[in-house]
């Protein structure tokens, strides 16, 4: 197994400025040794993976609360697409129906965690993942 | 009254054999290392002073509450009593979707029963709120969402068209939570008065306009702090001039510390930037109480420590008599208030997705601790709040029906403050009084909140406080039910049905459809005009004394478009960090 420093992509997209979320997982993931690129708010979806192909993430997370998950994760699968990197693992979290998290899933979101969901669950998720990705 | 020595001394004699004695033998019988309880005694308030530190309600320094009757006994926040009211259904309350057609026709679906003189209290999506059009890349996905879709006065017209006659804007009062964009959709709101022919004096509405909380919390800041605050500004000498009994600011603590904050920094930071706009309104040459008049407060948002909550409630009313009279210098009474009509203690983050129903006997017990202290015991957020946007009709009837039980069957309203004299709480008001200006002290020390927002510094402190409650969830030390802790292998769904207040399927459909009503507002418009308005925004930005509001009405009315004006400020002012 290769030991090597997680590069994650924490995002806020669309125009959603609850960023509680979003700023604790940065640091949390940090902490757990992971090297964290936070976009800060209102960022487009070719910004985020823009970012994610510059800085080499392995996973790029999505914090997001205004409802509009579901079409900022089809825009963002397909960029992602386009751009030739959907072997990075897109996770997604926030304020989501329990009824959109097989619609997410179905689009290629790797992994969707909501209200109550661990940090230490989030990043263990990301490790698997990563390890998983690196194995094939 | 303070304590004698001769009395002091015995109840500290008391106290200490009494700790010696029934409260050592108790610990030792259960096993305990240390008590699990306090007790407060008279001598944890020593100093004191009955009309110094609490007095009568509605008399300085207002610990026992903001009036002598406290409002909600003859004024619900909907507009109704609290038992004689129409049912749920027919309530308006705080609500936004879709296009402004879709708008429209809920408010005439749902009649004209609504709080505050019968006006809409209208959530806007967030392309609105930060100042793009609908058809902008980043509002792919928003239009409608959260909110109503507003791009043109066009929209705005097509909102109004469900208040008209005995609804008219002379006879109603709006509230719109909008920050940023406050002075484009008063803009709006004059331009409409004009084109019916209604006198702007006789408007009256309350736009949020507290932009700082919003660097600090909400996150829909579009300008930097400085020129922010210059709106404030145009926000308040342009209503003093055009619209005397429109509000001009209504200040949160609420999302501040839904954000993370404590409970203190929730209270001192709202009460920092009160100051900070309040002195803005005094460097554009208005008096204290000028402003103080026309300003409200959105709550100070809670948590589920309800004796804490409440002491801290208390020492708000405290603390903000003392700064409005001793610091500002306000001379009427009645800016020694702060006037808001929320209550309810518990807060809407502690609501949870596990388990939802428990949320209802979360925020019913908050109400019930609000209306001992003569707050509204306004059992907010309905128990789906962790579910997903928008209350079920269901979840806001339960709502509805716990804060009439708790003041029409449990009667705990009967008297104003009922936790006034007890010693520990008044110990802890004392407390957190003291904890309240020693934030604000800082903040002072800093060049007031104005410069604390910008540097970064209270949002940081508010983000500390948010990883604390998160390190403390997960040590266990903080208890959620249902989460942390008693948790199920195996749960079971106890659900109300939840039927949405809005048709789901017009959600949908918003805004391909708002688009297309932008295009053709587009097509008609003389572009010629809106580009000469855009250029004198332009020029009156520039010009830091100009105020920037008759350019937005004349802009407005040539259908300028939300997008349109803030991108000409954007180009001025840059764009908040």
């Amino acid at each position: 197994m290769k030991h090597r420093v997680i590069r994650v992509l924490v995002g806020k997209a669309g125009l959603d400025g609850h960023d509680k979320g979003a700023l604790l997982l940065a640091s949390r993931l940090r902490n757990a040794g992971m090297e964290v690129i936070y976009t800060g708010l209102r960022r487009t979806v070719s910004q985020i993976v823009t970012t994610a192909v510059q800085e080499d993430v392995d996973v790029i997370g999505i914090s997001i609360l205004s409802g509009a998950h579901l079409s900022i994760a089809a825009k963002l699968m397909a960029r992602m697409e386009q751009e030739g990197i959907t072997d990075k693992r897109l996770m997604m979290g926030g304020f989501i129906p329990e009824e959109d998290i097989p619609r997410l899933k179905a689009m290629g979101v790797a992994g969707v965690f909501t209200q109550g969901a661990g940090f230490d669950e989030i990043a263990a998720f990301i490790r698997d993942a990563v390890a998983a990705k690196d194995r094939s | 009254m303070p304590l004698d020595q001769q009395t002091a001394d015995r109840i500290r004699a008391a106290r200490t054999a009494w700790e010696e004695g029934a409260l050592k033998k108790n610990l030792q019988r259960m096993g305990l290392a240390a008590s699990p309880v306090e007790f407060a005694s008279p001598l944890d308030i020593a100093e004191d002073d009955f009309l110094e530190r609490v007095g009568f309600p509605g008399e300085y320094p207002f610990t026992a509450g903001r009036f002598a009757v406290p409002l909600h006994h003859v004024i619900w926040g909907r507009g109704k009593t609290l038992g004689g009211g129409k049912s749920i259904r027919h309530a308006f309350g705080y609500a936004g979707y879709g296009t402004a057609e879709d708008m429209r026709d809920f408010y005439i679906e749902r009649g004209r029963t609504m709080a505050r003189g019968g006006g809409p209290n209208i959530a806007f999506d967030l392309p609105t709120q930060t100042g793009y059009d609908s058809d902008h890349e980043l509002a792919e996905g928003e239009v409608g969402r959260v909110g109503v879709a507003i791009d043109t006065l066009k929209d705005f017209e097509t909102i109004y068209e469900a208040f008209t006659g005995e609804t008219d804007l002379d006879r109603i009062a709006s509230n719109w939570t909008i920050n940023a964009t406050t002075n484009l959709i008063l803009a709006m709101y004059v331009a409409l008065a004009q084109k019916r022919g209604i006198p702007l004096d006789k408007l009256r509405g309350t736009p949020q306009n507290d932009i700082l909380k919003e660097f600090v919390a909400r996150g829909t800041q579009i300008f930097p702090v400085g020129p922010s605050l210059r709106m404030t500004r145009d926000t308040f000498t342009y209503c003093r001039e055009h619209l005397p009994n429109m509000n001009t600011i209504s200040i949160c603590g609420y999302h501040i510390r839904e954000a993370g904050a404590t409970r203190v920094q929730a209270v001192a930071f709202a009460m920092a930037n009160a100051m900070a706009y309040f002195r803005v309104a005094v460097n554009a040459g208005m008096s204290v109480d000028e402003v103080a008049a026309k300003a409200t407060f959105l709550n100070f948002g809670g948590g589920m420590e309800f004796l804490k909550e409440a002491a801290c409630r208390r020492a708000a009313r405290r603390a903000w008599a003392k700064i409005m009279r001793h610091r500002l210098g306000a001379v009427k009474p009645s800016n020694w208030i702060y006037r808001e009509l929320g209550g309810g203690l518990a807060g809407f983050w502690t609501c949870t997705r596990q388990r939802p129903l428990n949320n209802l006997v979360r925020v019913a017990i908050g109400a019930a601790f609000a209306a001992m202290i003569g707050e509204p015991p306004a059992c907010e957020p309905p128990y789906d709040e962790a579910l997903g946007l928008g209350h079920s009709i269901e979840a806001r009837q339960l709502a509805a029906d716990a804060a009439r039980i708790i003041m029409e069957e449990c009667r705990l309203g009967d008297t104003p403050d009922v936790l006034a004299g007890s010693y520990y709480v008044e110990a802890l008001t004392d407390r957190y009084e003291d904890e309240i200006f020693g934030l604000i002290d800082e903040i002072d020390r800093q060049g007031g909140a104005e410069k604390a927002v910008e540097s970064g510094w209270m949002k940081n402190e508010v983000l500390r406080s948010a990883e604390d409650f998160q390190r403390q969830l997960e040590t266990g030390e903080a208890t959620v039910v249902g989460v942390n802790k008693y948790t199920e292998a195996d749960e079971i769904g106890v659900m109300t049905p939840r039927t949405s207040p809005y048709p789901v399927a017009r959600r949908e459909q918003a805004e391909e459809k708002q688009i297309a009503g932008l295009r053709r507002v587009k097509r008609e418009r003389d572009p010629r005009a809106v580009q000469s308005c855009l250029e004198k925004i332009e020029n009156a930005a520039r010009d830091e004394r100009a105020n920037l509001i008759p350019h937005f009405i004349e802009a407005v009315k040539a259908y300028a478009t939300v997008g349109e004006i803030c991108d000409t400020l954007r180009g001025v002012f840059g764009e908040a960090r």
